[in-house]
């Protein structure tokens, strides 16, 4: 539609035009256990306004979302749940891991807490943070908006065992590969020069 | 220091010497925080007691605040395994007061559902956590953890990271037949 009210059209490609409709609405289910959905109800009120990115209509029902946004603990007597709520979401779906629990057990390494969502759903983003500040958020859901529109494919998370996380330069070595592009890691442990470039 | 502080520390002190002198044989003791503490001999003392701190006018601990118990591994507090913990306020004086009571793992205690409607859940939750018994509860079952969990995870020897997964959670199930302590009566 011109300004002047008359119409005309746009040619697009269909899966292009489907890609974009989708990264710009995604909307969020929320599942907020603990001190992480505060910041995730920070993020999408006034201040932040998380509507401003096509997320802005909450869903607390799982037929009608997107997107699972996991902030918080997850006990293992909450993990079926989850799962459940994850199985009732509809394709396309994606699922964000908000914080340092949600992703891999946080501090709670403890008989009650799933050590990270990932070992019931797959995960698209993980977000750092204890509690993950509204901007990180935000960037992650700028981020899952490039995923929706270049198709990009789900990586496996690589998870560190206690000899690999113990040595920092072990744990350079070990998700190097995965994380950053190929041909700039510098997976070789030789000093503290190398490590300039490492921004993604 | 405010008034309000002041008064209800002079409280405290004529509660110490009220219960020391009408527990002769207990040892009643005092926190940092100059709460009293009161050991009990045995578990069988609880309900009688409780009902004694309750109705006297000088005590009136007519609120129960909360039941917990640690794991006497070192042995601290005596050669008994677990400790069990009542904690009782007195909305009447705004005074404090800690019962422990020292168990082996196969003894019971009895339960203060019959005089603390509130105090269900509160010993399913000891009970969840510690494998305490509680004789006479009306439906002692696992409050936080799944159903099907084995072991009390709050006991020492239970390992850290022992986590026992589920693949699905069991329906929510209502405990039937219990009447609180009012109707009751
Ligand atoms: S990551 Fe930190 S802030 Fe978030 S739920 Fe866990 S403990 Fe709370």
């Amino acid at each position: 539609m011109g300004k002047d009210g008359s119409a005309s059209y746009i040619p697009t490609r269909l899966d292009y035009a489907v890609k974009w409709a989708q990264k710009n609405s995604l909307w969020p289910m929320p599942f907020g256990t603990s001190c992480c959905g505060i910041e995730l109800m920070s993020t999408l009120s006034g201040t932040y306004d998380l509507s401003r990115f096509g997320s802005e209509v909450v869903r607390f029902s799982p037929r009608q979302a997107d997107l699972l946004l996991v902030a918080g603990t997850i006990t293992t007597k909450m993990s079926p749940v989850l799962r459940q709520i994850y199985d009732q979401m509809l394709e396309p779906k994606w699922v964000i891991a908000m914080g340092a629990c949600s992703s891999s057990g946080g501090i709670f390494n403890t008989y009650s807490v799933l050590q990270g969502i990932d070992e019931i759903m797959p995960v698209d983003i993980y977000v750092p943070g204890c509690p993950p500040i509204p901007e990180g958020l935000i960037y992650s859901i700028l981020r899952l908006q490039e995923i929706v529109e270049k198709g990009l494919p789900r990586k496996q998370m690589h998870k560190l065992t206690r000899e690999e996380a113990r040595n920092a330069m072990n744990f350079r070595q070990a998700i190097g590969e995965s994380l950053f592009e190929s041909g700039e890691t510098g997976a070789t442990p030789s000093g503290p020069a190398e490590i300039k470039g490492e921004t993604r | 220091m405010s008034v309000a502080f002041g008064v209800i520390r002079d409280r405290q002190d004529q509660l110490f010497l009220h219960l020391e002198q009408t527990y002769p044989s207990h040892r009643v003791l005092r926190d940092k925080i100059e709460e009293p503490i009161l050991w009990l001999r045995s578990p069988d003392e609880l309900v009688p007691m409780i009902e004694a701190l309750r109705r006297e006018p000088a005590t009136q601990f007519d609120r129960l605040s909360d039941i917990t118990a640690y794991d006497n591994i070192d042995h601290v507090d005596g050669p008994k395994r677990l400790i069990v913990v009542y904690q009782l306020y007195s909305l009447q004086h705004h005074t404090r007061l800690r019962l422990k009571i020292a168990i082996d793992q196969d003894e019971s205690v009895p339960t203060l559902t019959v005089v603390w409607g509130a105090a269900n859940w509160l010993e399913r939750e000891v009970f969840d956590m510690f494998g305490i018994r509680f004789a006479g509860h009306p439906d002692l079952r696992r409050i936080l953890m799944d159903e099907r969990f084995v072991g009390h995870p709050l006991l020492k020897e239970y390992e850290l990271e022992a986590r026992q997964p589920f693949s699905d959670s069991l329906p929510v199930r209502i405990a039937t037949g219990f009447e609180s302590p009012e109707e009751s009566h």
